[in-house]
């Protein structure tokens, strides 16, 4: 951030900023982001680090798809107003589940709605118009899929790895323009792996402890060069009964001599908070400024047959907003409930 | 067609109908193609790959493998997906190996490229094969077939479904090590069929003993078992189809076997169910479609013919 001063160093040294031009300045260069729903309820900033949590298919990496096709959209294209941020995304993707074809539908999708805005404002066309508007919606498309990066990780040196590499491709500017978001899906996908890999010999220092570190340490740095938004998506691990509940078990027997209600109602509790329990080390959960939850709600029949829709909650946790949100997922978008 | 080639340790092979014991091959040439064609660390660390690259390996080589069951086809979007990993769960008998047997004889069939089965509980029956293979109306007209004794048709479609039983975690290691192997001195002889399916029937019982307790080891091998999947699946185009069986959640329910650690590592999750001859199919989890999608539909008579399903 050295850059931004200009090539001043005396006035640098001799007049502190004052508040009004730190601020206005930071507004500036690190303008709030606004995010498709439901993630829109934070203000976030380059810099900050959000987690979503959830259990599987809560729809984590849908969101991220959302985020990711904000980010890459640019903001205004030929007279057409998309809304984007016009911006790179990185995408490391430790499930390896991502699958592009749902970006690319979700793309275009938002491509052709903002181009069908223009068309319903302007006139209509006969078919060469249409053939014209094609190619241009192909080559905006092109456009923004190129600033869409992803590198797939099968372990936990290569997510380091990846994250070194990061850094110094941002510093080469090798990936042209600057990445803006950067997506984790999801974090604790190696968790098992780490902690059963012991600090034997030659392996020290290969714990989860130092694994999570070292990967904070890089997100740090990278950080630093490139003011970015960081996304991590983290899935629960533990289900709510498997051997790894002893600890529960044998709390909630105590219980048994008190009400039975009671038992019923700490047994739910207990069960609830267990598989939100959280595996990550405590220098990881320091490190997220924002978290938000995901829950599968209710499965709703839909308009079609033999269709099930489900909706979700979300929850911000930190920072806590006490309003859940409803909302279910489409092929191609997310529906708020109201 | 390279049916024969493999791993030269132990392991049963299932002398089915065509199906051949593969040979060993020789260790100094597989050494030799290691140095040729790994990646290198830099390599990888330079692939930083962007959207239109993704796109354009997706649809250049990850196709749809058709299972020959329309009605799961439809509800799967075409089939099962070169570089995905697909789970199918489901109660007990209610046709999970089934469809992995139809996939298998179908794409076979189809000569779409060589099919590797792992059997973890002998279930792979030969003979409901031939049956499903005779039963397959379209083969007729491909490639000369019409001109050649069913016999014959028969022998050169289960040339291609190579079988191998594994029964415990370490053996499935060291298959799937070999196959690797294997498929990377397809890739650098430019040889021949490729396996493009493979198939674990099923996976969860030989997951299951080893999850659990109080110690991270198993649950640190099955994580293994699905980076090797998903990585073989992704880098050699193969379509990987693993079966969960279910278990008892307590109220009657019934959940998959391997529990939420393991949620996160299918692409494609399709529970089925099977009253009288009545399936129902549901998607719980799709990379590409909304799930919750369940398609109802009489299971064909080649799922489930004669009077004992499993084992004819």
């Amino acid at each position: 951030m050295a850059g931004e001063t200009g090539g001043e160093p005396r006035a640098w040294l001799a007049v502190d900023e004052t508040a009004a031009a730190f601020i206005s300045r930071s507004l500036s260069s690190r303008p709030t982001i606004i995010l498709p729903p439901p993630l829109h309820r934070a203000p976030l900033r380059p810099g900050n680090v959000v987690e979503i949590s959830g259990p599987s298919n809560s729809g984590k990496s849908h969101l991220l798809l959302m985020a990711a096709v904000q980010c890459i959209l640019p903001k205004e294209w030929e007279g057409i107003y998309f809304g984007g941020l016009g911006k790179s995304v990185m995408y490391l993707d430790l499930d390896c589940r991502f699958d592009v074809l749902r970006l690319a539908r979700i793309l275009r999708n938002r491509i052709a709605e903002g181009s069908a805005h223009l068309r319903n404002g302007d006139f209509e066309k006969d078919g060469t118009k249409d053939e014209f508007q094609c190619s241009l919606q192909n080559m905006l498309f092109s456009d923004c899929m190129q600033r869409f990066l992803y590198v797939r990780c099968y372990n936990s040196s290569e997510f380091t790895a990846a994250l070194k590499t990061l850094q110094s491709q941002s510093r080469s500017e090798v990936l042209g323009l600057g990445i803006y978001f950067v997506m984790i899906d999801s974090i604790g996908a190696f968790y098992w792996i780490d902690r059963a890999s012991q600090p034997v010999g030659e392996n020290k220092g290969k714990s989860l402890q130092s694994i999570t570190e070292t990967v904070i340490h890089e997100i740090r740095k990278f950080l630093q060069l490139q003011p970015a938004l960081v996304l991590v998506t983290k899935a629960p691990i533990y289900a709510d009964g498997t051997t790894t509940a002893n600890d529960f078990n044998r709390g909630s027997s105590k219980y048994v001599m008190e009400d039975s209600t009671v038992l019923r109602y700490s047994r739910l509790e207990e069960e609830r908070s267990l598989s939100f329990r959280e595996y990550m080390p405590s220098i990881w959960q320091s490190f997220v400024t924002h978290r938000i939850n995901l829950q599968v709600e209710a499965e709703v029949p839909s308009v079609h047959e033999n269709e099930v829709l489900s909706t979700y909650t979300s929850e911000w946790m930190q920072p806590s907003l006490k309003t859940k949100e409803k909302f279910s997922i489409v092929d191609d978008g997310v529906i708020l409930a109201q | 067609m390279s049916a024969t080639r493999g791993r030269s340790g132990g392991g049963a092979t299932t002398s089915g109908c065509g199906l051949k014991r593969r040979n060993a091959p020789q260790d100094h040439e597989d050494s030799e193609v290691m140095n040729q064609d790994q990646p290198s660390t830099e390599d990888w660390c330079g692939r930083f790959w962007n959207g239109m690259e993704l796109l354009k390996d997706v649809t250049e080589k990850k196709h749809f493998l058709p299972t020959g069951l329309e009605d799961i086809d439809t509800l799967l979007g075409g089939g099962l997906r070169q570089g995905q990993l697909t789970e199918i769960t489901g109660p007990s008998s209610s046709g999970k190996t089934q469809v992995c047997l139809h996939s298998a004889s179908n794409i076979a069939a189809k000569q779409m490229g060589l099919i590797m089965y792992l059997d973890t509980s002998n279930s792979f029956s030969p003979s409901r094969v031939a049956t499903i293979i005779y039963g397959i109306a379209d083969l007729i007209g491909q490639r000369g077939f019409e001109l050649q004794p069913k016999d014959a048709r028969l022998k050169s479609v289960m040339k291609s479904i190579i079988c191998e039983s594994v029964f415990d975690i370490f053996a499935l290691f060291e298959v799937l090590h070999q196959l690797e192997v294997s498929l990377l001195n397809d890739k650098v002889n430019n040889g021949g069929s490729k396996v493009c399916l493979l198939i674990i029937d099923s996976i969860s019982s030989l997951l299951a003993p080893i999850i659990g307790g109080k110690y991270p080891q198993g649950r640190s091998m099955m994580i293994s078992v699905a980076v090797i999947l998903k990585k073989l699946a992704d880098d050699y185009n193969l379509s990987v189809l693993v079966t969960n069986h279910m278990v008892s959640a307590g109220n009657g329910a019934v959940k998959p076997a391997l529990g939420e650690s393991w949620k996160t590592v299918p692409h494609v999750r399709l529970m089925i169910s099977r009253e009288n001859n009545i399936c129902t199919a549901t998607v719980l989890k799709h990379t590409l479609l909304a799930s919750g999608r369940t398609a109802k539909f009489v299971a064909p008579s080649q799922m489930f013919g004669g009077s004992s399903p499993r084992r004819p």
